[in-house]
């Protein structure tokens, strides 16, 4: 008999789990909700976001909280599924009662919630997903992009590699949405900028793809000037890896996003590739401004790392959340959408705004080369250009006519 | 898109030694997979999560010795060693007493293992990628009909064959591998003459996952070694095991050599469809041979 | 004679009112539960619902089919691109859900079908695969990698509660009809095919068409099971038919019982919940979720429902033996 009673316990736990919600404990505090990928290779961008949003957070709650209220945030991990995020993002929205929604990385999820929360009225501030139809195509009132997206990055690419000789090029990616939205913005733009460029193939592998060395002799085997590589996350330290041992660094000047972002530098030590031309939102040693190293500092003291980009993103969201609800002035989504439209707020990178019309954050890009430097473990962008946020962003007419709207 | 425009001779020689050199990886993976497979007839789902510990742990070693020609070889050979000493733990602790149980139990048993053995490398190393340095001696390439060839590839080519002769000396010449063949085929009959099965079975289980562990060591220097890694290679040693044939070591070895070149030359003479080239292979290789392309042990 | 048949029918009611309780507190849902409880309750009915689809090939069958997400996956993109990409109403797309399904799982099954136990699976992962490389890529189509967002379904069944009914009622009527084809002739020579192939081979029995039918049904209501997740979540995405999703769908199966009927639906129950629940409190949840897998792989070989019935029938059923 007593071994059949833990099945009816089973049962108990879990309608009991059912029937109950969470109190409301709305009056006292502003929840916010963050969906994002804490397991798997995203996670060494993602932890940064909530590390850097709990340290803003923290520093509000301690000036008295946003109108007298204090942040309080719950995390829930999407495992980079998109059925588990929105389960979750349900979960935080219906049982939870967050007012604002965050996250995640994935941009599949991220256009779901972002519909989601369209209809369920809740804003949803994304930190890292970088498809462009977050805000463009697919944008909407309640969604807001906190980091730069596949568009800008392009279009600061093709300016850099504008300023280079180069004629001949071969596009290379991971195969899904990101690779090929990068490479295509790239090349778009690039053409734009220089028409006689001429492509001469490209390559794409599967995300996650191990070991690039079959595809990198494929190149050489065309003869490109450059190449132009559009591969995210993971893929990023294995193809640096994969181009020294084959020393296509030396043969072949190439383009890759996240190249000189800590994250893919990090892992290689002194042996990344120099000369490999990048973009990023954030460096921890660039601007060399005191706003900067104050954030640096701060940072350090409480995690004892140096932030990554996800660290930029995380804390100017925080940021963006307290300014926004002190001008509407109450906790009130509506108006706390109207204030967040076209604000600018100081951040490490200096001066940041929304743009009002599809709810972008301007974030300026920089360029730079990855190079040794003296006193660091691994290498670390060098030469670095910056491109103002008004040169990358897509034009509003570009917005416009991926909506479809006149 | 101009199609293959740019296959020369020599690319093509090129793409064959780089996909030689993955070959060996894949078989290292598969062959201990084809192993437990054959012998034990567990659908063993926790090879990859052992793969994925066995990079790491060569990490951590490799970072402890200080990196190096006398790192890079200790953690070549603790790491292996160390991923046996988990699986010895496992077989002797769980797997020992669910040998008569279903085969989909078993393969849902070993999935819960990769659950747990997932989130186990998540608290033990975080979330930050890693990479092995090679030896100096690895470093940097030779240059074969005008194409880069690195070193550490080479290396690896040479490692698959010593190993495929190790494994068959094992399973053919030693008594060990002897009972176990016999067992693969009548464990009943093995238990009545007197051998105890269970020990045979956990020499073999550790043998296999030994060599889960070498795949993992090998193959971190050449990538990043990270979360999800067991995934990736877990379907791809399945497909080698079954379109090879079921515990055949050879099989594993055929089946890892078409896996590897198609997937180097398809790269190099259709790049935009190379994401389903080793599925179009094994729906392939089991229409024509719907056991395996060589003879399975079961 | 007659006296007879009212027992039986008496009997028979005896065994359909604790369902029909269920459906009638299920039916009441809405009403007493919060709504995020209202919308995971779908989706357990969801899920269970595709694990007792696929179980009827698992268990009954006794086939691996090791890539069942496949045919959820198709259902799901039936109706989702019925909607997006065409002008026909939502419901014909729901009508041809199950029917796109069918095919693809009869296409499917033509090829697996020569092969069996483990070979059949990893045949059937790989052909599975190609299906999900073609959905992950074809970007004008399926919207590749990012899927397709924002489906908007017909109003009545939108709303949460709308949605709930909605997998509610057809996940009841398709639990009827698969009760019913489990006891059919046909059911009874599956299982005949299941427990020995040889001998059913020799009293005629046409051990493939069996087997090929009984995937083409599977497949069918994993198509319905489909159409409903696209009415929960507005969404669709590749994940629907990557393979370990397929993983998780067997292990359901396993979880629950998979030689009992109702065991999967059990199955995806407990796993839902132990994801969601577990999930609240820790990101570490698959640990738990492996830990307790492996807790109940090593003291319910039988899975839940099926340790459940067991020591019910050895408890309770010598209570309904006396009675009679």
């Amino acid at each position: 008999m007593r071994k059949r009673m833990w099945f009816p316990v089973f049962l108990a736990i879990a309608l009991a789990f059912l029937l109950t919600g969470t109190a409301a404990q709305a009056e006292k505090i502003i929840k916010v909700g963050i969906v994002d990928t804490y397991t798997g290779p995203p996670s060494t961008y993602t932890n940064d976001v909530r590390d850097a949003f709990k340290l803003a957070t923290d520093k509000i709650n301690a000036k008295g909280g946003i109108l007298g209220k204090k942040i309080e945030f719950v995390t829930r991990d999407d495992k980079f599924k998109v059925d588990i995020g929105l389960s979750a993002a349900k979960e935080l929205i219906m049982r939870e009662n967050v007012d604002i929604l965050m996250g995640t990385i994935n941009s599949g999820l991220t256009l779901a919630i972002s519909d989601l929360c369209e209809k369920e009225k809740i804003p949803f501030l994304v930190t890292f997903a970088k498809s462009e139809k977050i805000t463009g195509e697919k944008g909407n009132r309640y969604v807001f992009s906190m980091n730069e997206n596949t568009a800008m990055a392009g279009k600061a690419g093709a300016a850099g590699l504008a300023k280079k000789p180069y004629k001949k090029y071969w596009i290379a990616g991971d195969d899904y949405e990101y690779g090929h939205a990068i490479a295509d913005s790239v090349w778009n733009h690039l053409k734009t900028l220089k028409p006689d460029v001429v492509l001469l193939g490209q390559s794409w592998w599967k995300v996650g793809e191990p070991d690039f060395t079959p595809y990198i002799t494929a190149m050489l085997s065309a003869k490109p000037d450059a190449v132009i590589i559009a591969t995210g996350g993971a893929g990023c330290v294995p193809f640096l890896k994969a181009s020294v041992a084959t020393g296509f660094n030396k043969s072949v000047p190439f383009y890759m996003h996240t190249a000189t972002e800590m994250s893919t530098l990090a892992p290689l030590g002194l042996t990344a590739p120099e000369g490999v031309l990048g973009t990023s939102n954030y460096f921890y040693y660039f601007p060399d401004t005191p706003e900067n190293k104050a954030f640096v500092k701060e940072f350090k003291d409480a995690y004892g790392r140096f932030p990554k980009v996800g660290a930029l993103y995380g804390y100017i969201t925080a940021n963006f959340i307290a300014k926004a609800y002190e001008k509407a002035g109450e906790i009130n989504t509506e108006k706390f959408i109207n204030a967040l439209e076209g604000m600018s707020i100081g951040s490490p990178i200096g001066e940041l705004t929304v743009r009002a019309f599809d709810h972008q954050v301007m974030f300026p890009m920089f360029m730079g080369t990855t190079k040794k430097v003296e006193g660091y473990d691994y290498l670390i962008a060098t030469d670095i250009v910056t491109i103002p946020g008004k040169d990358v962003m897509p034009s509003i007419e570009e917005i416009k006519k991926a909506r479809g709207v006149k | 898109m101009d199609f293959a425009s740019n296959i020369t001779i020599s690319a093509l020689f090129q793409q064959a030694l780089v996909g030689l050199s993955r070959t060996t990886i894949l078989f290292i993976v598969a062959s201990g997979l084809s192993l437990i497979l054959g012998v034990l007839r567990i659908p063993n789902v926790a090879h990859g999560s052992l793969y994925m510990i066995g990079a790491f742990i060569m990490y951590s070693v490799n970072h402890f010795f200080g990196g190096g020609q006398a790192g890079f070889w200790m953690a070549v050979l603790l790491s292996p060693v160390a991923v046996a000493l988990i699986s010895l733990a496992v077989e002797r602790g769980l797997f020992q007493y669910l040998y008569e149980r279903e085969h989909l139990m078993l393969l849902l048993f070993t999935f819960s293992i990769t659950l747990v053995f997932g989130d186990l490398v998540k608290m033990v190393w975080g979330s930050d990628y890693r990479c092995v340095d090679l030896p100096a001696a690895f470093q940097g390439f030779f240059t074969i009909l005008g194409f880069p060839f690195p070193r550490y590839n080479l290396f690896l080519i040479i490692i698959g064959p010593v190993v495929a002769f190790g494994l068959w000396f094992l399973t053919n010449k030693t008594r060990i591998g002897k009972i176990a063949r016999a067992a693969a085929v009548d464990r009943e009959m093995v238990g009545a003459i007197g051998i105890n099965v269970s020990l045979v079975f956990a020499a073999v289980f550790v043998i296999g996952c030994f060599l889960a562990g070498l795949g993992g060591a090998l193959v971190a220097p050449t990538q990043n070694i990270r979360q999800g890694m067991d995934h990736a290679i877990i379907i791809e040693a399945f497909l080698i095991v079954i379109m090879g044939g079921l515990g055949n070591i050879w099989g594993a070895l055929l089946g890892a050599l078409i896996f590897g070149l198609t997937d180097s030359i398809g790269i190099l003479v259709w790049p935009q469809f190379a994401i389903v080239f080793p599925y179009v292979v094994v729906v392939i290789a089991l229409l024509f041979c719907p056991k395996g392309l060589l003879k399975s042990t079961w | 004679m007659v006296k007879e048949s009212i027992l039986s029918e008496r009997s028979a009611w005896k065994a359909l009112a604790p369902w029909l309780a269920v459906f009638v507190l299920l039916l009441l849902a809405p009403r007493f539960l919060p709504r995020f409880q209202v919308y995971l309750t779908g989706l357990i009915l969801t899920t269970g619902l595709l694990a007792v689809s696929l179980n009827l090939v698992l268990g009954l069958g006794g086939m691996y089919q090791f890539h069942h997400a496949v045919f959820y996956g198709i259902g799901a993109y039936t109706v989702a691109l019925v909607i997006t990409k065409t002008a026909l109403s939502p419901w014909i797309g729901f009508l041809l859900a199950p029917v796109v399904s069918a095919l693809f799982s009869l296409a499917i099954g033509l090829i697996c079908v020569r092969l069996s136990k483990l070979y059949f699976g990893m045949l059937q992962i790989s052909l599975g695969s190609l299906v999900w490389a073609v959905v992950f890529r074809w970007y004008s189509f399926t919207g590749g990698d990012d899927g397709i967002h924002g489906i908007s379904v017909p109003g009545i069944i939108s709303s949460t509660d709308g949605a709930y009914y909605f997998s509610l009622i057809l996940t009841a009527i398709c639990l009827i009809v698969m009760q019913r084809i489990v006891n059919s002739p046909f059911g009874r020579s599956f299982q005949a095919v299941r427990d020995n192939p040889v001998r059913s081979e020799a009293v005629g029995i046409n051990v493939k068409r069996v087997q090929l039918t009984g995937m083409v049904i599977s497949g069918a209501f994993a198509g319905i099971a489909g159409s409903m997740f696209v009415v929960i979540e507005g969404s669709v995405f590749p994940e629907l038919m990557f393979w370990t999703l397929s993983l998780e769908i067997i292990i359901m199966c396993l979880l629950g019982g998979w030689f009992t009927f109702l065991g999967p639906m059990l199955g995806a129950a407990i796993i839902v919940l132990l994801r969601t629940v577990v999930g609240i409190y820790t990101e570490y949840w698959t640990i738990v979720l492996g830990l307790v897998l492996m807790l109940l792989i090593l003291f319910l070989p039988q899975g839940v429902l099926g340790y459940f019935l067991e020591s019910y029938k050895r408890g309770g059923g010598k209570a309904v033996q006396e009675e009679r």
